[in-house]
């Protein structure tokens, strides 16, 4: 058992704290002055290349204990702690190089994918951006930013930059192939992503990923049988490998052979070395135990799953940020001070989008599906404007302030009308991801939270329709719980925390009612199981369009939902998806005091 | 062990009645807590000690505690049956939570007990009023006044009870006792000009007064192109809220809303003291419907507005469910939006809060199947509630201001009424003479709404 020695660094680099974390980088001399260490760099270097990290770290202990700042050294520190672990060393290296050189393009695409790979996508992102400006031709900047923008739920972009790595490259490389067949299955393009895993398979079919993710398209596109075969291909490639295990016990999932899947999964477990199930098995595992109405060891599974995932990336519930933000939202969204603030004009031609709100896992995609089956509406999906638009506020608005405050700019002279420039930039946005289909109105916007900017959205668009999805909050706290999702400042990873974020935002959202003429629809998921007909006409009149047929049967609407709903929403509305908590009530005891005030105002009760 | 930290029990040298003296010398000073831990303290030394107990529950009531309160009446009685102020105290508390069979029995215990009491005759007259027992309502408060006739109260009362039952003359002197109820406002500030008797006054300055509510300016002001007839110099005094719906009728010549504007004049009237004067009865009540109409340009905004905001093909029904909160009835005439839940049940229906004030928050937590649009929000004044008016295919509202705007422009109007109306509402009709596009719809019995909104249910699906 190892004890971490106090007087280092925690982020286990293995320097002190002020040649480390602590390091003062104004105190950094100039690189010269360490010229004379040089010689010992070159050993390092030498010595990692053949292998040796542990004395190849030694060096650049010393080295960097002398001069912190030497690039070198940091450079090869960095990547035997890539190696060696822990994680957050290699982070902490990779970022001191970014601060010191800006310009270094290695190290910022280094650290661009470091954060990939934990999920971060915002800052990832911010950094592959970056390398792209230092380096345009560089066919990684570009591969980066594809990477991170297919998984951020903005494909077509990614899709732009993986064609920028081919052209390049000047060549078809299979593994860029296969992670633009990806993208493409995404964004829902079927054909087209099968025809790039069969060239990439072509061109090396030996590549275990792209077997394994071409399985996943077509398991995603419902030919099961598919699937099956390039599983059993992924076998030869890998006997027994985890991964292809895992998707074996998703597709026995998905055609409800529920005891297999779950046999495939002891398998796994009993095959890991020590570590168990990971957190995407653990869910996986959960949620067959749940169909097959073992309550309890599901919630176990829910617990397990979710306890590895906080262990793993160290990500909790951003409390502070949340409440900061909301009460931010609450201060400045109010009626008095709105009746100052200019509107943006409403839309005279083009499509305009239908906001689809909800908690995440409230019915919001099965909503989308039904109503994006009307040739007058099309599916956008969930789209980051409205997030990405409070971010370039300050600077679109040309203002010192912060979302919201910036908003006090529209009473500038200048920024009259500077809610339509917000407002044009959505739509731009939208109209570049070709969404919107031909004969359509309306698309749709459903990114789970919206309602968290509920005023500004109906300052840019006041007439825009607000459809807002709501269900039982306990099934929704237990559904987030059974997932993992990493919407709303993480709450997801803990049963508590998925409640008082509810709490939170149910909260501002009343506010907003209060404060502002909304077009807004509260819908009840439990309503469109119950009635579906109905409540389909109901939304479809407030939207302002005629029924349509279609809706009634969104599950064969062949459009793909990229998001954790999409395989509920490919079968029929089922009834057994409405009060699940109530074989879980002991386990939801402990959030049930949270909850109860905003349960009982929307009209629901706790039955057992 | 002597707990240091707990308060002193009290030393014996006082007597409990000076004991309790201080506890009312704290709640008077409005030191509540303290008032409340010593009588806590005397109750548990002295628990047959019915003062105690009695100035425990006037401080509930002042606390606001209304149950709190009622629990310690009703132990206070138990102790002391037989003291006539307990029950004339309990009986405007149960009346105050509606709970009138409870009032009424109290009240006539307190009448039999001090006959000679006039507050307690007024207590009782009350509530016979609420339970529109009108004859014995109005022939309590007829007692309240023989043994005190200075109660303006009592008169104000009286002068309902005629008015409802359309006895008008009688009515109408009694109802000049208003301006002497406790906490009324002075009508105008200190001056030596005359009340106006109703002679015509061709050359003189008449100062006309917009006292009372909204709703009763919006009532009243109908009879000012009568009234310049006869005086056609006439200058207003009222609130600034009221201006461009009062300026619509002919023969003001001069609007002003602070006092220090007042310009000279040769008598004053209030604008509530209008019917009297013009002798108003049952059968000539003047109706010159619409007298209030809404501004082009804004009705235009509003209908663009209203175009965007309601779907296509839907009713727009306009929504007010609470008054103004400070209104000395408004518990009973005010209600909830959760209490119209079968109002949101209805297809094609868009609700249109017109609601202003805290009952606006209850739009937050509505969830009904119909939209409800929060249009307070965008309200500024009554020029834009009159422009939504104008465009809406009806109003339903309690007995607020909002009601009688759109009852003066003539829109169709239902009216959700308490079981007890204020008198202009007359008793026992749907219509009111009035305002003849005002459906109104009654409670079936005290504080019971249910019967009174599926009536009004009725007359809204009726007119699909």
């Amino acid at each position: 058992m190892s004890v971490s020695n106090p007087t280092l660094c925690p982020c286990g680099s293995g320097l002190r704290p002020v040649r480390c974390c602590r390091l003062d980088l104004s105190t950094v001399g100039p690189s010269e002055a360490s010229r004379h260490l040089l010689p010992l760099v070159d050993k390092a270097i030498e010595i990692h290349k053949k292998g040796g990290l542990a004395e190849a770290a030694k060096i650049c202990l010393e080295v960097l204990e002398l001069a912190p700042a030497q690039g070198g050294a940091l450079a090869i520190l960095y990547q035997i702690r890539r190696v060696t672990g822990p994680l957050s060393a290699a982070e902490a290296l990779i970022r001191r190089m970014v601060a010191l050189d800006p310009n270094n393009v290695w190290a910022t695409q280094e650290l661009a994918l470091l954060l990939f790979g934990k999920g971060d996508f915002a800052e990832a992102e911010a950094h592959a951006r970056n390398a792209v400006r230092i380096a345009p031709a560089d066919p990684q900047s570009h591969n980066l930013m594809g990477m991170i923008l297919t998984e951020a739920n903005r494909p077509q972009v990614g899709e732009y930059h993986y064609r920028q790595v081919i052209e390049l490259l000047g060549q078809r490389q299979p593994i860029l192939l296969a992670n633009l067949a990806w993208n493409l299955k995404n964004q829902g393009k079927m054909a087209e992503s099968r025809a790039l895993y069969a060239e990439s398979m072509a061109l090396d079919p030996t590549i275990l990923q792209t077997v394994l993710g071409w399985a996943r398209m077509e398991e995603t596109d419902r030919d099961f049988v598919r699937a099956n075969a390039l599983l059993d291909q992924a076998e030869q490639l890998a006997p027994g490998n985890p991964s292809i295990l895992l998707h074996r016990a998703i597709l026995c999932g998905r055609t409800k052979e529920y005891d297999a899947a779950l046999a495939i999964l002891d398998q796994l477990e009993r095959q890991s070395e020590g570590g168990g199930l990971g957190t995407n098995e653990l869910l996986e595992k959960g949620r067959l135990l749940d169909k097959m109405g073992r309550f309890d060891e599901a919630f176990a599974a829910f617990d397990a799953g979710k306890g590895k995932g906080v262990e793993q990336s160290g990500t909790v519930y951003l409390a502070d940020h949340a409440h900061q933000l909301t009460e931010r939202l609450s201060r400045y969204f109010t009626a008095g001070r709105l009746k100052i603030v200019p509107r943006g004009t409403p839309i005279d031609k083009g499509p305009r989008p239908l906001f689809i709100v909800g908690f995440p896992r409230s019915g919001t995609t099965m909503v989308e599906q039904t109503l994006s089956a009307h040739p007058r509406i099309s599916a956008g999906d969930e789209l980051t404007f409205v997030n990405d638009i409070t971010n370039l506020m300050p600077r679109m608005l040309n203002s010192p302030l912060a979302y919201p405050e910036a908003l006090a700019d529209l009473w500038m002279g200048d920024q009259r009308d500077g809610l339509d420039n917000l407002r044009d930039y959505y739509l731009q946005r939208a109209r570049q991801l070709g969404i919107v289909e031909p004969g359509a109105t309306w698309f749709t916007d459903k990114m789970p939270l919206n309602e968290t900017h509920l005023g500004l959205i109906a300052l840019m668009f006041p007439d825009a329709p607000i459809i807002h999805v709501l269900r039982h909050p306990l099934d929704i706290v237990l559904s987030v719980y059974s997932n993992h999702l990493t919407h709303g400042f993480y709450c997801a990873n803990a049963l508590e925390t998925i409640a008082r974020h509810y709490v939170l935002i149910a909260d501002l959202v009343e506010h907003y009612r209060r404060e502002m003429t909304l077009k807004y629809l509260p819908i009840r998921y439990e309503d469109i199981v119950d009635d579906q007909e109905a409540n389909i006409r109901r939304m479809l009149s407030f939207v302002g369009t005629g029924f349509d047929k279609r809706c009634l049967k969104f599950h064969e609407n062949k459009r793909y939902a990229r998001t954790a709903s999409y395989a509920q929403v490919t079968e029929k509305l089922y009834d057994s998806s409405r009060y699940r908590y109530r074989h879980y009530l002991k386990h939801l005891q402990p959030v049930i005091p949270i909850l109860e005030p905003v349960i009982t105002r929307l009209g629901y009760t706790i039955d057992g | 062990m002597v707990d240091l930290s707990a308060a002193p029990s009290p030393p014996i040298s006082k007597t409990i009645d000076q004991w309790r003296a201080d506890a009312e010398a704290h709640e008077q000073a409005g030191r509540f807590d303290e008032a409340e831990a010593l009588l806590v303290q005397i109750i548990e030394a002295a628990p047959a000690y019915h003062p105690a107990l009695h100035q425990a529950a006037i401080l509930s009531y002042k606390r606001k505690r209304s149950l709190e309160a009622i629990a310690r009446f009703e132990r206070v009685i138990q102790l002391a049956p037989d003291v006539a102020l307990y029950h004339r105290n309990i009986c405007e508390l149960y009346r105050s939570q509606s709970r009138l069979d409870e009032a009424v029995f109290h009240g006539k215990r307190a009448v039999e007990l001090a006959p000679e009491d006039p507050g307690a005759a007024y207590n009782l007259g009350v509530i016979h009023y609420d339970r529109l027992e009108l004859d014995q309502a109005i022939a309590a408060v007829r007692r309240s006044l023989e043994l005190d006739p200075t109660n303006a109260s009592a008169h104000f009362e009286l002068a309902e009870g005629l008015l409802l039952t359309g006895r008008f003359e009688e009515g109408w002197k009694e109802y000049e006792h208003r301006f002497d109820l406790p906490n009324a406002p002075p009508l105008l500030p200190p001056n030596d000009r005359p009340l106006w008797d109703g002679t015509p006054m061709p050359n003189g300055v008449l100062m006309l007064i917009g006292d009372q509510g909204f709703g009763d300016t919006i009532q009243f002001c109908r009879y000012i192109p009568e009234l310049a007839k006869i005086c056609p110099n006439i200058i207003m005094a009222g609130s600034s809220e009221m201006k461009p719906i009062v300026m619509q009728q002919a023969g003001i010549t001069h609007y002003f809303d602070r006092w220090e504007h007042m310009p000279a004049f040769d008598a004053y009237c209030s604008l509530s003291g209008l019917p009297r004067l013009f002798g108003t009865d049952l059968a000539n009540i003047p109706a010159p419907i619409p007298y209030v109409q809404a501004d082009p340009a804004k009705t235009e905004h509003w209908r663009r507005r209203l175009d965007t905001l309601v779907p296509k093909g839907y009713r727009r029904l306009g929504l007010v469910w609470s008054g103004r909160p400070t209104h000395g009835n408004d518990f009973n005439r005010s209600m909830s939006l959760r209490k119209l839940a079968a109002l949101a049940e209805l297809d094609g229906v868009a609700l249109l809060s017109l609601q202003m004030g805290p009952g606006q928050a209850e739009i937050g937590r509505y969830f009904g199947r119909a939209p409800l649009i929060n249009l307070g929000a965008e309200i500024e004044d009554f020029t834009d509630t009159m422009a939504i008016l104008a465009g809406i295919d009806r109003l339903v509202a309690v007995d607020t201001g909002v009601a009688h705007l759109a009852g003066a422009m003539g829109r169709p109007v239902s009216i959700l009424m308490p079981y007890a109306p204020d008198w202009r509402w007359l008793l026992d009709r749907t219509d009111t003479p009035w305002y003849p596009t005002v459906t109104l719809h009654r409670q079936e019995a005290p504080g019971q709404w249910d019967g009174a909104i599926a009536k009004m249910i009725e007359t809204v699906t009726a007119e699909r």
